[in-house]
C-alpha cells in the first residue's frame, strides 16, 4: 500500500485494479449485451433479445470466417432496418459482435462465446423462473461436495449462497402468496417448488454436515432457509387451490385439474359447486309481434324478385289505361247495348222500368257507362219531370242516354 | 285466509327454480304468481305489475333475456300454433293438441335448405319450449299442445298474430 494511493482514495486505484476491473466489466457486458436496449439500459421488448438470438446462431454457422455487414442484415431481414441497426450498434459497443481483426473499416465480425452462453443462461431463466437453474446449481455442488480438492471454506460459501438463495425465494413467495390471487396464478408455478429440489437441497445440506461436521452454523442457516421456503411454498398452494374453489376462476388451475375433477367428482360433490345458488330459471318472453317478426323475417327458399325496370318514357297515368279492368267495361258496355239496342239513343224513362230495385241497378250501370273516359255513351237529362204515383219508380227525370261519335 | 306462510315460500321458490310448474287445483297460488288453469291442475306463473309483459324492457333500453336463435325458435312457435290453435277467434289457451309431425311439416315451409335438417332443428326447439312453457310436449304420444304461458298474452295484442297464422299455409296431408 502506497502512500499515495491512500491519501488519494478509491478513485485513484492503480492501473492494474482498473485493468483487473474493466475485465471483470467486459465479460458482465458481453454476458448481457443480448439484453440491453443501448449500452446503458435493458431492452424493454422481448423481441430484440430475438435479434441478437438470431445473429449469434448465423455467427455459428458462418464458421471462423465471420459474418459480412450485409450477411448479417440479411439474416436479420424479418425485422425493421432501424431495430437492426439499433442492435448491431449495441452488440458491437458491449463487445458481443466485434470486428475479426481490430482496425478501421472493418467489413467482416466475429461473435463472442461469452454472449451466446450469457443468451442461454437468460434464455432458461425467462422460461423457468430460474428453478431448473437451482436444479443444476445442486446437482453441481452435489458433485464438488464429493470431490476430495473441496476446501471447508468453498464448502461454507456454497452453503451461505444456497441459503440466501432460499430465503430470497421463500420471500417472493410469500410476497406474492400477501398478493392478489391472478398475480400469484401467474408467477406461483415458476417459484414454488417440486419435492425434488427440496430432497436434492438436503441430500446435500446432509453430505456437507457429515463431511465437515464443523460447518454446523451454516448448515443451519440453510436448513432453516430451506423449511422456510418448503413453507411458503405450501401456503402459496394452499392459497391458490382455496381461492381457486371460491373465486370460480376458472383459470387459476390448469384445465387438466379441471377435467381430473369433473371425471372423478361424485354427483354430490359436482352439485356442491353450485351450493348457495338459487336459479330463477327466466323463461325467454316471446311477444306476439315477435313471433309475427320472426316468420315474416324467415329465411326464403327463393330469393325475393327484384322489381322489373321501369320504362324511362313518361308514365300517362292510370285514367287512359283501360286495359287493367277490361272486365267490368265489357259488362258495361254490355248493358249500354243491350239498354240501345241499336238505336243512337233512348228515353230513360222508357227504359227504366220493371220496379225500383232493378231500375235502380239498371241506372247506376248507365251513369258508369257515362262517367267512364273509354266508353262512347253519356246520359243527358233535360228539365222535364213525370210523376206516376201508380208506378214503381213514382217519379223520373227527363233525359236521354245515348251514343256519342268518340 | 289462514294458509301457511311457509307453504307459500316453498311453493314460491318451486316455482322459481323449476320454472312452469303444475300444482293442484287444491293448493294456494302464491302471491306474485298467477294461475292458468288447466282441468285439475293449475300452472304457476309470474305475473309483472301493471299487466304489462317483459316486452317492457326493450322500452327501458335494457336487454332481454338472451336467446340464441330466437328467430327460428319463435318461428317454431309459430307452426306450432298453427296446428294447436286451431279456433283462432278464441285464445290461444288452452288449445288442441295436434301431432308433431304436423308442426314439423309446416315449419318445413317456413326454413329454408334441407328438410331433414330443419325437422332436426324444430325438434330441439320444441323441447326447448316446452322446458320454459311456451308449449306442452308430449314425447311418448308424439303430440304438442300450447303451453301455459300463451296464456299470458295480452288479448289485445293478438290481432296481428292471428292474422299471421290465417295466411300460414297448413300442415301437409301425411298421404299426399
Amino acid at each position: 500500500m502506497s502512500p499515495a494511493r491512500e491519501t488519494a482514495g478509491p478513485a485513484a486505484a492503480s492501473l492494474d485494479d482498473l485493468l483487473e476491473g474493466e475485465a471483470v466489466l467486459g465479460v458482465y457486458r458481453q454476458m448481457f449485451a443480448a439484453l440491453a436496449r443501448d449500452s446503458g439500459a435493458v431492452v424493454d421488448d422481448p423481441a430484440l433479445v430475438d435479434v441478437a438470438e438470431t445473429l449469434l446462431a448465423a455467427f455459428a454457422d458462418a464458421g471462423e470466417d465471420g459474418l459480412s455487414r450485409e450477411q448479417m442484415r440479411h439474416v436479420c431481414r424479418r425485422y425493421p432496418a432501424e431495430v437492426f441497426e439499433n442492435r448491431l450498434r449495441v452488440l458491437r459497443g458491449l463487445g458481443a459482435i466485434r470486428e475479426v481483426f481490430p482496425k478501421p473499416h472493418q467489413l467482416r465480425y466475429r461473435a463472442s462465446f461469452t454472449s451466446v452462453v450469457g443468451l442461454m443462461f437468460v434464455r432458461r431463466m425467462m422460461l423457468d423462473g430460474g428453478q431448473s437453474e437451482m436444479h443444476r446449481l445442486l446437482a453441481l455442488e452435489q458433485l464438488n461436495v464429493a470431490d476430495p480438492r473441496m476446501t471447508a471454506a468453498q464448502a461454507r460459501a456454497g452453503a451461505d449462497g444456497l441459503a440466501r438463495a432460499f430465503r430470497l425465494w421463500s420471500v417472493e413467495l410469500l410476497t406474492l402468496t400477501h398478493g392478489t390471487i391472478e398475480e400469484l396464478r401467474e408467477q406461483a408455478p415458476k417459484l414454488w417448488g417440486s419435492e425434488e429440489i427440496m430432497l436434492r437441497a438436503e441430500r446435500l445440506h446432509g453430505a456437507v454436515l457429515r463431511r465437515w461436521p464443523e460447518l454446523d452454523r451454516s448448515c443451519t442457516d440453510l436448513r432453516a432457509a430451506l423449511y422456510a421456503y418448503g413453507d411458503a411454498s405450501r401456503r402459496a398452494a394452499a392459497r391458490l387451490s382455496d381461492s381457486a374453489g371460491t373465486t370460480r376462476n376458472l383459470t387459476l388451475l390448469p384445465p387438466e385439474t379441471w377435467r381430473t375433477f369433473a371425471r372423478t367428482a361424485t354427483r354430490d360433490e359436482l352439485a356442491a359447486v353450485l351450493d348457495g345458488f338459487v336459479f330463477d330459471a327466466p323463461a325467454p318472453w316471446h311477444e306476439s309481434s315477435a313471433v309475427v317478426a320472426a316468420v315474416a323475417d324467415a329465411p326464403r327458399a327463393v330469393p325475393a324478385r327484384p322489381a322489373p325496370p321501369r320504362a324511362s318514357a313518361p308514365d300517362r297515368g292510370l285514367a287512359r289505361d283501360v286495359g287493367a279492368a277490361t272486365a267490368e267495361d265489357d259488362r258495361l258496355r254490355e248493358v249500354a247495348e243491350e239498354v240501345l239496342r241499336g238505336r243512337d239513343r233512348v228515353d230513360v224513362r222508357a227504359v227504366l222500368t220493371g220496379g225500383w230495385p232493378a231500375a235502380r241497378r239498371l241506372l247506376a250501370d248507365l251513369s258508369a257507362a257515362h262517367l267512364h273516359p273509354g266508353l262512347p255513351y253519356r246520359l243527358v237529362w233535360a228539365d222535364g219531370l213525370k210523376a206516376d204515383p201508380s208506378g214503381s219508380p213514382t217519379w223520373l227525370s227527363s233525359g236521354t242516354f245515348e251514343r256519342h261519335p268518340r | 285466509m289462514s294458509v301457511d306462510v311457509g307453504v307459500l315460500a316453498r311453493a314460491r321458490a318451486r316455482a322459481r327454480v323449476l320454472g312452469a310448474v303444475a300444482v293442484p287445483v287444491t293448493a294456494p297460488v302464491p302471491s306474485g304468481l298467477s294461475g292458468v288453469p288447466d282441468g285439475d291442475r293449475v300452472w304457476l306463473l309470474p305475473v309483472w305489475p301493471d299487466g304489462a309483459t317483459p316486452a317492457v324492457l326493450e322500452q327501458y333500453e335494457t336487454p332481454p333475456m338472451p336467446l340464441d336463435r330466437a328467430g327460428q325458435q319463435r318461428r317454431v312457435l309459430a307452426a306450432a300454433l298453427r296446428c294447436c290453435w286451431t279456433r283462432l277467434d278464441d285464445a290461444p289457451w288452452p288449445g288442441e293438441a295436434a301431432p308433431v309431425a304436423d308442426v314439423l311439416s309446416v315449419y318445413a315451409h317456413l326454413a329454408r335448405g334441407d328438410a331433414d335438417l330443419a325437422r332436426r332443428w324444430a325438434t330441439g326447439e320444441l323441447r326447448r319450449l316446452t322446458d320454459t312453457g311456451w308449449l306442452l310436449l308430449d314425447e311418448d304420444a308424439a303430440t304438442v299442445r300450447t303451453g301455459p304461458r300463451t296464456a299470458q298474452w295480452p288479448a289485445e295484442t293478438l290481432a296481428s298474430l292471428r292474422d299471421l297464422l290465417r295466411r300460414l299455409p297448413g300442415p301437409e296431408p301425411l298421404h299426399a
